[in-house]
């Protein structure tokens, strides 16, 4: 129980000196309902997620793994994705203690759930030549965002293209 | 712990009753779906009371106005040209001057009276016709001060019932996803007239496709508060909190059964997407797609019988149609190359969807053969997410056509579209609730 509290207060201040700013705008009965919900999800390891809720998505730093990218309502690889896995590939086959998430990302057109699912599509297509190359598995999960977490916001091809990513996040080395 | 803080809501309780005022005769169209701006003159009501009983008279006048502008029928005339005044005036039809009101250009009349005693509130209100001058409908609300705006829904329901011939949506609710209050997409209900905007959740991460259960006392959504996009199912009464569907991946656009014993949602299994059938504890029952598409969003029939959804089993996604317990699907569009988001109408003749073409996103409908394909909206904007409303004659879509999205209803015709969610940042995937009980 302790522990478990100073998991929630740690999460706390890390919120805090992020600028997420929850715990100044909750009032008492507030925080206590979805604090717990706070408590649960650990300290951030700057996936997209992360970066958001920290206002840094697109400006951070972007770690040792690149982004590919894809058609508008598409999944497929081009070559130009395919070089870039490549590169994440042997950057992982270097590093043979990293393990990786793969964010599946869209731009903005289009519904909500279909992108969300496109997204998943993105992520497994990148996991999947990521093995073909040799990479295992199971250093590799993916997660969809759909068209939740943009790169860029303005309404034009060039931000769209940006957009229509999948990224990856080392999440233990 | 998991209990979200207070969520009054008042919807459930259920202590409001009414009575028929008199026997109203007239059921019809008096004014038929083209007809629009039909000037109705809605007097504030006469407080019986005594003094200071708050703004119970003019609240209960313009809830009833804001829902019968949304309706696309009426114009509601100023208030400021009426010249009979409530508290120097009758209510009944022997009572009323109806040359005051024919000279200002009324053809219909609302007027009525409250008491205010404590927190027990009644409401006696009355539609008139002004040319015929007689009364049209009466109906008398009992409840605590705390249903005023519920009263002012079904009268406004009522009203239309008088006029078009079948009961107006309003007394129902809308969920919606916003990033009103910062750059979270947070969980938002409110009536019609925007007047008891309640924020649902409030995770600070992403929260994603809200839907009521039949009985308008929950909301399904899928939040990623736990990292993982999680399907939760939340009563708003009491705020308890239930984790339904937690497989890795997606959980994603679920939507209960009209019996409300089962849930369609779409799971994610090696990063593709299927839809599978739950029951009411999150357990799978059946797997309804099983193909290496994108199969999402679901929308059940109102037999319950069937579900139509978004597949891209030919390429861009399109709308089809199967049966809830399983089989071969049957696709229903076959214009465009990008049909998502079906919404099966309440009266189960068409489907509305969403269909780009030449860069632009809009509402279209489609009777569930595969006929009849009509566009509701366009050069306004990118018009998304179409979700019914109780009667299944208008529906609730988010629309950028003034910038930011926020919510619009329209008729099914697509002939009125009327503004629903005003304020800062994007109001968007909205539900709209059946009647509430």
């Amino acid at each position: 129980m302790g522990k478990r509290l100073l998991g929630v207060a740690v999460v706390g201040l890390l919120v805090a000196v992020l600028g997420v700013g929850c715990s100044t705008k909750k009032k008492g009965a507030q925080a206590g309902a979805e604090g717990s919900g706070m408590g649960e999800e650990g300290l951030g390891t700057g996936n997209s997620l992360d970066k958001y809720r920290a206002g840094t998505l697109g400006s951070g730093e972007e770690g040792p793994l690149k982004d590919i990218h894809f058609a508008f309502d598409s999944y497929e690889l081009d070559e130009s994705a395919r070089n870039g896995l490549r590169e994440n590939g042997n950057w992982l086959k270097d590093h043979t203690r990293a393990k990786a998430e793969v964010e599946g990302h869209c731009d903005e057109r289009g519904t909500v759930e279909y992108n969300l699912a496109l997204g998943a599509k993105r992520a497994r297509a990148a996991k999947d030549y990521l093995v073909t190359l040799g990479v295992s598995g199971d250093r590799l999960t993916t997660i969809s965002y759909g068209e939740e977490l943009p790169l860029c916001h303005e309404h034009t091809e060039e931000c769209w293209a940006k957009n229509r990513r999948a990224h990856f996040v080392v999440v233990s080395e | 712990m998991n209990r979200l803080w207070l969520l009054a809501v008042v919807v459930a309780n259920a202590m409001l009753a009414w009575v028929p005022v008199s026997s109203a005769q007239v059921k019809g169209s008096i004014i038929g779906p083209t007809t629009r701006s039909y000037p109705v003159a809605i007097a504030p009501l006469k407080n019986l009371s005594g003094p200071s009983a708050a703004d119970v008279a003019t609240r209960f006048a313009d809830i009833v106005g804001r829902d019968l502008i949304l309706s696309g029928y009426f114009k509601i005339l100023d208030r400021s040209a009426y010249i009979e005044k409530s508290e120097a005036s009758g209510y009944t039809v022997d009572s009323i001057n109806f040359d005051n009101w024919s000279v200002i250009g009324a053809l219909a009349l609302v007027k009525g009276a409250y008491t205010l005693e404590g927190d027990n509130l009644t409401i006696e209100a009355r539609l008139f016709d002004v040319y015929q001058r007689r009364q049209l409908d009466g109906r008398r609300y009992h409840g605590s001060v705390t249903e005023l705006r519920r009263m002012a829904n079904k009268f406004a329901d009522e009203v239309m019932a008088q006029f078009t011939g079948e009961r107006g949506p309003f007394d129902s609710r809308f969920a919606f996803v916003s990033t009103r209050d910062g750059k979270f997409k947070e969980i938002y209900v409110t009536s019609a007239d925007e007047g008891d905007l309640q924020q649902i959740t409030r995770n600070q991460t992403l929260n994603v496709s809200p839907a009521w259960s039949p009985d308008a006392r929950s909301l399904l959504y899928t939040s990623y508060k736990r990292r993982n996009p999680d399907l939760f199912l939340i009563d708003l009464n009491s705020g308890r909190e239930t984790l339904l569907s937690q497989r890795p991946g997606l959980n994603l656009g679920a939507k209960m059964s009209p019996d409300g014993t089962k849930i369609a949602v779409t799971v994610e299994d090696e990063g593709n997407a299927d839809i599978v059938v739950l029951d009411r504890n999150g357990k799978v029952i059946r797997r309804l797609t099983d193909s290496w598409a994108i199969d999402v969003s679901p929308s059940w029939s109102p037999d319950g019988k069937q579900i139509a959804f978004c597949s891209n089993r030919t390429g861009g996604p399109q709308i089809y149609v199967m049966s809830a317990d399983g089989g071969a699907p049957r696709r229903v569009t076959f214009s465009g190359n990008y049909n998502t988001s079906p919404a099966w109408s309440p009266k189960g003749d068409v489907i509305a969807y969403v269909s780009r073409s030449e860069g632009e996103f809009n509402i279209f409908t489609i009777k569930v053969d595969g006929s009849e394909t009509r566009q509701l909206t366009q050069s306004a904007g990118n018009n998304e997410d179409p979700s019914w409303g109780p009667d299944g004659r208008y529906m609730v879509f988010s629309s950028s056509r003034t910038g930011h999205r926020k919510l619009f209803i329209t008729d099914a015709a697509g002939s009125s579209q009327v503004q629903l969610t005003h304020g800062g940042g994007d109001d968007t995937s909205p539900a709209w609730s059946r009647w509430l009980e």
